[in-house]
């Protein structure tokens, strides 16, 4: 890979990467200096050759999918998954992951290139971001509403600090009105102690709104897509599930901000599949109540918005249970 | 799960085994034996074996090494492309237990199980590629000081689950550092997520022992000061396992400041003075001696000494509070043949 090509692509600056750029099977030639972020969706329909290529260190397992798919290997969405990171789309070899003649069967279709989002793939990525802020705000009210506003004001800030300058390009791409200076003017009421409780609620719904607002320019047939929200899930249990590993050492709970971070994921993880829990039963009553039942059991983990002494469960059994729903939720197509 | 620190590579052992690579022990050991052929010169630098003051658990249990870490520069998979050096590092942020002493279990967000980060080393104008994935529940991202465009400066978020891939030249030749930068830095750098950036000169550094030593600061219980203090990751470890080196010979000392939550910190070293060469800004010698630097956070030096005397030296911040809460060692020189 050229250097400059890197930079290039780079200043597309996204994480989650489907290339629907045309695609003359030479990535080192589309060099730009632009900012390639709005990679032209007309290139998507431009011809027969044009494949998507797929970033292995960033795409979904959806994604990934289309590779395990054209390959006929098991599970090989999760295989790609677990080895991450990648360097170079050849480490799919070299990490045994396939064998080269595999490899030169996908070779076209893979890259380790920050590419522009698209589609589907772009919709969740700006879903998840959305929903983590969402996670953050509900464990953040829990608190104030205990009368903790110390406790509360990190909740706050995650927003604005981890997730906002992530999601700041697709706001503006999709028309969202900024709402940084929303969250920031309620960090700044919770950091000098939350006075003012009425100023403090308006302040607060006021960034719930907006958050709200801007997950509401998805188109509502995706929003209510059991196979998309699912996805969405995925992404916020996952983080759950890193946080929550965080906030234990000794098998006591010694870090209450990731303790109360996973207790928000989990918490609008429950909301969201209360919106497609329906839909799947009705389609697969089994998948259903296979993530109905181990959805349950994890937010147990969470009883109260302070954390417990001690965890209710090892963190083990945590992981396994978001790797259940996760599994369950690969069913939903 | 916070997953516990992984076995650090033991340099030593490594080294003793001396046919480890063909012996099949291991990719790990593979790249070492490269990384040590490509610091050849190195091998006429003497580096007596530190022998510890005590016998016991001095690593708390923690299995990462300070020891090893004072001589452990990650020089990355190199390879060449269009005639030039590209460098590949992989790092991953995730969390884990660190003992840092009898009563004080840390939840660290490291990159790749090392408090401080691997020493990443490269030569000025090398082409560097971080390839960086987040596992560490929050958002993290990777900062290097030093020259990069806009788009490289690792100030934009990685959420959990993501890789990034940053691509810069390495330069200016001199000491750096790299860390997460997102916000509040003060929790995420705390937390361990610092390492040292060297960018050698053109023309190579005269012969030494070269030693990283990074200073740091832990709030173990939120209260937003520290109670402990270390030289590279566990409080007091170089008092209880001195670092040897050998009498009369060049040393020279990376130092960087990492502490949060305290202003600065004044590196002193007993019975000698050392030159001071500011960002290891200058391809040869320091500007001027003397034997105590007055750091402020990442701040760091190239300072240079040798001891004539033999015996153990200590060395410490001066703010002698977090001396004595963990940021002290000594140094043991060892007398020539």
């Amino acid at each position: 890979m050229k250097a400059s090509t890197f930079i290039g692509l780079c200043l597309a600056g996204v994480s989650l990467s489907i290339l629907s750029a045309c695609s003359n099977s030479a990535p080192t030639t589309t060099t730009s200096s632009a900012p390639s972020s709005a990679s032209p969706a007309s290139a998507d329909h431009a011809g027969m050759s044009h494949a998507k290529k797929i970033n292995i260190n960033n795409a979904l397992l959806s994604q990934l999918d289309k590779l395990e798919a054209k390959l006929g290997i098991p599970s090989l969405s999760n295989k790609i998954q677990s080895s991450r990171p990648y360097a170079k789309s050849e480490e799919l070899v070299s990490k045994n992951v396939i064998n080269q003649a595999q490899f030169d069967q996908i070779k076209d279709m893979v890259t380790i290139e920050e590419i522009a989002l698209t589609g589907e793939a772009k919709d969740l990525d700006y879903m998840v971001k959305l929903g983590l802020m969402k996670g953050h705000m509900y464990v953040a009210k829990e608190l104030l509403n205990l009368g903790k506003p110390d406790q509360a004001e990190p909740h706050i800030g995650h927003p604005v600090e981890e997730i906002y300058a992530d999601v700041e390009d697709q706001l503006k791409e999709r028309g969202v009105k900024e709402f940084k200076t929303s969250l920031m003017a309620l960090q700044e009421l919770v950091k000098a102690g939350a006075k003012d409780k009425a100023k403090v609620n308006a302040e607060f719904d006021t960034s719930m709104k907006a958050i709200d607002g801007a997950i509401a320019v998805l188109p509502e047939a995706q929003r209510k897509s059991p196979e998309f929200v699912i996805q969405v899930m995925n992404g916020l249990l996952d983080t759950a599930n890193s946080e929550y590993g965080a906030a234990i050492a000794d098998g006591k709970i010694k870090e209450a901000i990731e303790y109360q971070d996973s207790r928000g994921f989990v918490a609008y993880s429950n909301e969201l599949y209360k919106g497609i829990s329906s839909q799947i039963a009705a389609k697969s009553p089994d998948t259903g109540k296979k993530i109905s039942v181990a959805l349950k059991e994890l937010t147990l983990n969470w009883p109260t918005p302070v954390p417990p002494a001690a965890p209710v469960k090892p963190t083990e059994e945590v992981s396994k249970l978001i790797k259940e729903i996760e599994t369950s939720g690969q069913a939903i197509k | 799960m916070s997953q516990p620190i992984p076995a650090f590579w033991n340099r030593r052992k490594i080294i003793q085994a001396g046919i480890g690579a063909s012996l099949g022990i291991g990719g790990a050991a593979i790249a070492w034996s490269q990384r040590q052929s490509l610091i050849s010169p190195q091998a006429a630098v003497k580096v007596p074996s530190t022998v510890p003051m005590h016998h016991g658990d001095r690593n708390h249990g923690s299995s990462i090494s300070p020891t090893d870490m004072l001589r452990d520069f990650d020089r990355g998979t190199v390879t060449q492309e269009n005639g030039r050096t590209v460098r590949e590092f992989k790092l991953v942020a995730q969390s884990g237990e660190l003992q840092l002493d009898k009563g004080n279990k840390f939840i660290t967000w490291n990159l790749n199980g090392r408090v401080p980060a691997p020493t990443l080393r490269a030569n000025e104008g090398d082409r560097i590629r971080i390839v960086f994935q987040n596992k560490g529940g929050h958002a993290h991202s990777l900062h290097f000081h030093g020259d990069h465009p806009a788009n490289m400066d690792g100030i934009k978020p990685v959420r959990n689950g993501q890789v990034f891939i940053y691509e810069f030249d390495a330069k200016p030749f001199g000491v750096h550092l790299y860390h997460c930068h997102v916000a509040p830095v003060t929790r995420h750098i705390g937390k361990g997520l610092y390492g040292m950036f060297i960018v050698d000169p053109p023309t190579p550094r005269p012969l030494a022992d070269e030693l990283v030593l990074i200073m740091a600061g832990y709030d173990v219980n939120g209260d937003d000061k520290n109670e402990l203090y270390a030289f590279n990751g566990i409080p007091h470890y170089y008092m209880h396992n001195p670092i040897a080196i050998q009498q009369d010979q060049l040393i020279r000392l990376y130092v960087l400041n990492m502490i949060e939550l305290d202003i600065a910190a004044t590196f002193h070293l007993h019975a000698n003075l050392f030159t001071v060469n500011q960002t290891g800004r200058s391809p040869t010698v320091g500007s001027y001696e003397t034997d105590v630097i007055t750091m402020g956070t990442a701040e760091r030096h190239i300072l240079e000494f040798k001891y004539h005397e033999t015996g153990k030296f200590m060395f410490h911040p001066h703010q002698d509070f977090m001396a004595e809460a963990g940021c002290m060692g000594y140094f043991d020189v060892i007398a020539n043949a």
